[in-house]
């Protein structure tokens, strides 16, 4: 019954989304469209007469608006989103080419940086209120005041301008041959170590202070000193009682923070020249590509979303509570 | 950890306090008008402490000037927020059927990713700060409200509001005179929570070209510095990139430290002596 | 036999506010399979005195004295070896079953963990030996509720629960918190019916505000008062022959007496009254009761009280 209604609720998240997209570009004062319909106006996007046919007989301006919802619909259905005036090619297929640098930047730093904040925040809630525990509060705090591409701008000039140890731009070097797959795979680990790590430090903090806050908690609870009235070891009871009660929250917070670290890519792909999807938004609204723009928009959103949907799909399998109440 | 709580509180205050100088006394401290064009480019020297920009403007006065549009997108977005989040939450934990409608209106709110949605909205409509606040306010008034009715909702199970209600206080005096004074610590630490994500945004908007090109915040400054193409080969970054990045960055500090503090003073974790692990 | 001697034990741990002294200079002894009581009101400190006997407190805790179980000081021996004493030789069933049972983990698994960590037996037998346990507090169909989680389980069951858990590794004695708190009165009758089989094969202390289940369970009572005893004797005289005036009052604020409270509120451990700690609330106080602190004196042969006028 949770998981229905659940899967309802997200249902209606995505249907919302879809019809604000479909109706931006509709209802913004001036006609953000004008550039279709009027090559003379005033929002300089530079296209053939051949292009702006096939972005008109997209977007359907002549016809009445729920007849534009329904052919819209129907197109996100079939995977249409739309035409990029600077690719000059399908959205999707734009969005998809850059895809996979995406998944392995968000792959990679998510790994990381859940490990590393469950570890350092278990650690910090362990040592409560002693030294070991304030500074890993204070440094993490720090980090956590940089905006990610300010962050990323210093890694990139000490590592890779002042230091000179890992490249600053793209994720492969360009024009190389490689003798062999694990040169390209090296090659490849060797560019995403600045990105990367931007990444996991700008977003550690979020998982580093749920771990702390729910171990402290989990800690105070009844059952810890019950455990430890059987005579359990200290090892033992933080393992089995603790971590699995404090890591219940995390798992639902971390897909989240998932969702911010989709985002944090758009910053730190622009900072590393990285080629995903991030770096791609960034050019489409440099570019005023509003197609792909808007494309990008509804593929991240519905990323987003889908990292809270599964979040809340596994709490529901973990916690053997959520089903009886 | 008390005394690290006062300590820390402090120094955010102080670190606020001067930029809060800066922001308003900035005609007085600013030793140039931040339009006025010099020799573009110019390193540091007595004259320009830091340097010129591109188009030949004074970077120090820019930034001193910056101070006050940073400051006041996040004041102005982070007070209409807590106002409305605050009556709207208030009244969504007092009245329990417009309350049930206001929540589902915050739950879908806060499911939509917020950056995306602002991102691709502000490249829609023209960059102005106005613009910007409205964008920002869609979603600041969502937390609050949400909190504060969690809020009202314990603290209507307290005894003395039915207490009340029975020689007759309305239910506005109740909210008034009994819930408010009681969320107003929560709403405080909410404040500086939204400054801190509207200080953030803001600049990451403007890092990505979408920011009011005629208000130069931090931001803006940074964004002008990240185009320019010598920034990473020579050291222009120094005086250009670094000093609007670390403005943000203490700003960001100071209002943590004072959530921080303020927090920790209104919500103290109960002592409890039978919990926490021996070692 | 003495199974455990506590001698002028003092618990204090520090707060923001200042120092509680939540055990304050007590002497107690507990002989094999006796049964003893520890009476006293909300916050007089001795769910501290039970958590002190166990080391279960913060390190921050600091503690004064000797507690001697057969014969070694409890204070005096390193965590490793202390961690062997609790659950196998001193078990401890927590008060409020319904969060001291870990919410995330099998029933089984959580009677189970101490079996396998005290008697070292393997998975299977350890779970073989938590259905026996099930069942030997009477929980119906043990070997499916072994599978299940605390919230299974109604307040009661989740009581008996813990009781298993305690009894698991057959410990030579039980330290237990409130155990019927919480619970209506039929449950808490079936639970105390439980209680009584378990006292006869072990000593117990029993920690309770619930004078009616320390007549019922317990050979001799104490009452603790602010951080001390004030009165110590067997159940028998306790009820017929009450000396202090705080134990004439408890049983005077017991249903079947008339329920006639103790006027006043028993003081915060951290500020205590000079002279008698009862004596702000004492209808017999003196001038000297005002001024000197009582020591604990044994008017009968084995009937301790603190009390100058008893």
């Amino acid at each position: 019954m949770h998981q229905i209604s659940k899967l309802a609720y997200y249902f209606v998240i995505v249907l919302i989304i879809l019809s604000i997209n479909f109706s931006l570009p509709r209802a913004m004062p001036g006609d953000a469209l004008s550039y279709l319909t009027d090559p003379g106006a005033d929002i300089p996007v530079r296209m053939t007469e051949e292009k702006r046919e096939i972005l008109l007989a997209y977007y359907g301006l002549d016809k009445p608006l729920s007849e534009q919802y329904i052919t819209y619909m129907v197109g996100i259905i079939r995977g249409d989103l739309g035409w990029s005036i600077y690719y000059s090619a399908p959205v999707l297929e734009v969005i998809l080419g850059r895809l996979k640098w995406t998944l392995i930047l968000v792959g990679t730093s998510t790994a990381i940086y859940i490990t590393l904040g469950i570890l350092l925040g278990a650690t910090s809630a362990w040592a409560r209120g002693r030294k070991r525990d304030m500074g890993l509060l204070i440094s993490i705090i720090s980090i956590s005041s940089f905006p990610s591409f300010f962050l990323g701008i210093l890694l990139a000039i000490i590592f890779g301008i002042k230091l000179d140890i890992f490249p600053i731009s793209g994720a492969q070097t360009a024009f190389a041959t490689y003798s062999s797959p694990l040169e390209e795979i090296f090659d490849i680990l060797h560019h995403l170590v600045l990105p990367a790590a931007t990444l996991v430090l700008s977003h550690i903090g979020g998982t580093y202070f749920l771990m702390r806050n729910s171990m402290l908690g989990v800690l105070g609870e009844d059952y810890i000193m019950t455990a430890r009235a059987k005579g359990l070891s200290e090892r033992y009871i933080l393992h089995k009682h603790a971590l699995t009660n404090a890591l219940l929250p995390i798992v639902t917070m971390t897909a989240m923070t998932v969702g911010f670290m989709i985002m944090g890519t758009i910053f730190v792909e622009t900072v590393f020249a990285y080629p995903g999807i991030g770096n791609l938004l960034y050019n489409a609204v440099s570019y005023n590509d509003y197609p792909l723009l808007q494309g990008i928009f509804l593929f991240l959103t519905i990323a987003i979303v889908g990292a809270n949907f599964i979040a809340d799909m596994i709490y529901i399998r973990l916690d053997p509570r959520v089903n009886h109440e | 950890m008390i005394e690290g709580r006062k300590i820390l509180g402090s120094i955010g205050l102080g670190i606020l306090t001067i930029f809060v100088i800066v922001a308003v006394f900035a005609p007085y401290i600013a030793p140039h008008d931040p339009h006025q064009m010099y020799r573009p480019m110019e390193h540091p020297s007595s004259s320009h402490l830091l340097g010129t920009n591109d188009i030949g403007n004074d970077i120090l006065s820019e930034i001193v000037y910056g101070t006050r549009v940073s400051l006041f997108i996040a004041f102005v977005v982070s007070v209409i927020s807590m106002l409305v989040g605050t009556s709207l939450g208030l009244v969504a934990g007092y009245f329990d059927k417009v309350g049930f409608l206001i929540m589902r209106v915050v739950d879908v709110v806060l499911t939509i990713p917020r950056l995306p949605l602002i991102i691709v909205i502000a490249s829609f409509i023209r960059p102005s700060i106005w613009n910007l606040i409205a964008l920002f306010l869609i979603f600041g008034w969502t937390m609050p409200a949400r909190i504060i009715r969690s809020e009202v909702l314990t603290l209507r199970r307290r005894y003395y509001i039915d207490a009340t209600k029975m020689i007759g206080g309305s239910d506005f005096y109740i909210l008034w005179r009994h819930i408010l004074p009681n969320v107003i610590p929560l709403v405080v630490v909410q404040f500086i929570m939204e400054a801190i994500h509207v200080i953030l945004a803001e600049s990451g908007l403007c890092f990505l070209g979408l920011g009011d090109p005629v208000a130069m915040s931090w931001g803006m400054v940074f964004h002008y510095a990240f185009e320019c193409p010598i920034i990473y080969v020579s050291d222009v970054w120094m005086w250009w990139m670094l000093p609007p990045g670390l403005c943000i960055v203490f700003t960001v500090l100071g209002l943590t430290f004072v959530g921080y503090a303020l927090e920790e003073t209104f919500n103290p974790k109960l002592k409890n002596p039978f919990g926490g692990m021996e070692r | 036999m003495t199974l455990l001697r506590i001698s002028d034990l003092k618990t204090q741990f520090p707060t923001p506010d200042g120092i509680v002294r939540a055990v304050d200079t007590i002497d107690l002894s507990i002989g094999e399979r006796e049964t003893l009581g520890l009476i006293g009101e909300t916050g007089c400190g001795k769910t501290v005195l039970g958590l002190t006997l166990m080391r279960l407190l913060q390190s921050s805790t600091k503690t004064e004295g000797t507690i001697i179980y057969k014969g070694t000081n409890l204070l005096k021996i390193s965590e490793a070896e202390m961690r062997r004493i609790r659950g196998e030789e001193i078990a401890m069933i927590l008060q409020n079953p319904t969060t001291s049972l870990n919410p995330v983990m099998r029933v089984g698994g959580q009677i189970a963990e101490a079996i396998r960590l005290h008697q070292g037996l393997s998975k299977r037998d350890a779970k073989e030996k938590a259905i026996e346990m099930l069942d030997a507090v009477r929980i119906p169909s043990p070997s499916i509720r072994v599978n299940e989680y605390p919230h299974e389980f109604s307040g009661g069951m989740k009581q008996r629960v813990m009781i298993a858990m305690g009894l698991a590794c057959n410990p030579s004695l039980i330290i237990a918190d409130e155990p019927t708190k919480g619970l209506d009165v039929t449950i808490k009758s079936q639970i105390m019916k439980l209680l009584k089989e378990v006292t006869e094969e072990r000593a117990m202390l029993i920690i309770t505000h619930d004078l009616g289940v320390a007549r019922e369970l317990c050979d001799r009572i104490a009452l603790m008062y602010a951080g001390e005893l004030v009165e110590y004797a067997t159940t028998g005289e306790i009820f017929e022959d009450p000396l202090h005036p705080y134990t004439r009052g408890f049983l005077g604020s017991l249903p079947s007496n008339g329920l006639v409270p103790i006027p006043g509120m028993s003081p915060s451990l951290i500020n205590l009254p000079d002279g008698c700690r009862f004596h702000p609330r004492c209808g017999h106080a003196t001038e000297l009761c005002r001024r000197k602190h009582p020591d604990m004196i044994e008017i009968e042969d084995g009937h301790f009280v603190r009390c100058f006028h008893a």
